[in-house]
């Protein structure tokens, strides 16, 4: 297998959104009609499908629809491409038809209900497809990526509690992957809840290797409960109830400020010193 | 600030992921502010540029970001993205300005208009071409800000020097 199909295996198999880099790589193979004897070819004309509509080569897109629905006459998942060229040209009633056709003949069909539910996202109805990506997910509870597009709304609408809501759930399905804890991380600091995103930022630098913004996260916030406490006047927006005792705190801050300077020993002068004057003030 | 006018003369890019959260956007505000002293400069603004772009508005999440700054400085301004303002028919900048007073943003109307009286205006006139051939060009993978610095400390998010080069250059 050549090594673009190869690349572009890699990139199915990530879910990373980069069609100018599918595109550069598949427009030689079909031209010269390298994709076709391989096992592989159906997937690779679907993913330079739906690559060809995100660079708006629509007539690249209809060509390599037309292969896949001669090959897959009754497929739905091909059936749901048509659904997406049909956004992609701006006709978003045909490709609602579509998709709520596709529902019709089979109700659990999971990318039927979430074209519909980016429809709705792309029109701006957000609360909209909230109330759809919740209800999808009153059925499949256990999509976690679902939750996230879910937090992702609920952050757009500036509703963080319901976002982290979400986050919750996600991390209990995905409790080993740091990025999750991230996002939580910085949602509660987003909400004041100061304690809890100094354990998540712990819970972090646990699951990770040199992740920086956990390093800051650790300082940033060990740095604010203190001030805080100094304050004779408490802010009740401001959640630190069950944060760590001075002296933890204290070891905290120099932990990660340590970390800090030994990862910004790579940087260059100018961001490093910057860090630096951060760190010391 | 010789003359009674700010000019903004650099511009700093912080984040593409989760905009809304605010502990990053602290730290990157707080050594912004620390590079710009070291430049006799200060903080004079903020700008957002939103996912759908007819999205023009100042959402609640900027405008809580925006109002963090003027804790910080005394005259900052909130710039809006008009993404659709950068093709090469626009003559319109594509930036909206929006003030902020009590608790509330608004838009500034009339702010780069033609008559004197204009509260915004572009110092250089080559700005906007400029800037339309690099969009053009994709120029914006040359964009590091300190999302990707987190990522890679190895990135310079604060002075970009590249994308400075190629802007001098285009």
């Amino acid at each position: 297998m050549s090594s673009s199909l190869h690349l572009l295996a890699d990139i199915r198999q990530s879910s990373e959104r980069r069609p100018f880099s599918v595109l550069q790589l598949a427009e030689p193979l079909l031209n010269t009609n390298s994709v076709s004897a391989t096992d592989d070819a159906y997937l690779v004309y679907e993913q330079v499908f739906i690559s060809a509509i995100d660079e708006r080569q629509i007539e690249l897109a209809k060509a390599l629809l037309l292969l896949l629905r001669k090959r897959f006459p009754a497929s739905l998942r091909v059936k749901r491409l048509y659904g997406m060229i049909n956004e992609a040209v701006g006709h978003p009633d045909e490709a609602q038809s579509i998709y709520t056709e596709m529902l019709a003949t089979d109700p659990t069909n999971v990318l039927a209900s979430k074209r519909l539910i980016a429809l709705l996202k792309a029109a701006g109805h957000t609360d909209e497809a909230v109330a759809q990506l919740a209800a999808y997910l009153d059925t499949h509870s256990n999509d976690f990526e679902a939750w996230l597009e879910l937090a992702h709304l609920y952050m757009r609408n500036h509703r963080l509690a319901q976002a982290a809501f979400c986050l919750e759930e996600v991390i209990l399905q995905q409790p080993a992957n740091h990025y999750f804890h991230l996002c939580y991380a910085e949602l509660c600091y987003s909400m004041g809840r100061l304690d809890l995103a100094l354990k998540e930022y712990l819970r972090v630098v646990e699951l990770s290797t040199d992740n920086l913004r956990a390093f800051y996260g650790v300082k940033l916030v060990a740095d604010r409960i203190r001030e805080l406490r100094a304050r004779s006047k408490k802010d009740p927006a401001l959640c630190i109830d069950d944060a760590p005792q001075p002296a933890t705190l204290d070891r905290l801050a120099q932990l990660a400020t340590e970390r800090l300077v030994a990862i910004y020993s790579r940087a260059n002068q100018v961001t490093k010193t910057t860090a630096e004057l951060w760190l010391s003030s | 600030h010789q003359d009674g006018k700010t000019r903004y003369v650099d511009a700093i890019p912080l984040a593409h992921t989760w905009p809304q959260l605010t502990p990053m956007f602290d730290v990157a505000v707080q050594q912004a502010s620390i590079y710009a002293q070291s430049k006799q400069l200060s903080i004079g603004g903020y700008y957002v540029a939103y996912e759908d772009p007819a999205d023009i508005q100042l959402s609640a999440s900027s405008a809580l970001l925006a109002t963090a700054l003027l804790a910080a400085g005394d005259r900052v301004v909130a710039f809006v993205i008009d993404a659709q303002q950068l093709t090469p028919e626009s003559t319109r900048p594509g930036l909206i300005p929006f003030i902020g007073g009590d608790s509330q943003w608004k838009e500034q109307p009339g702010a780069f208009g033609e008559g004197k009286g204009s509260a915004f205006r572009l110092e250089n006139n080559q700005v906007l071409g400029v800037a339309q051939r690099l969009v053009a060009e994709r120029a914006e993978t040359a964009i590091h800000d300190f999302d990707e610095h987190l990522d890679d400390v190895t990135l310079d998010w604060l002075q970009n020097p590249l994308l400075n080069e190629r802007i001098r250059t285009a």
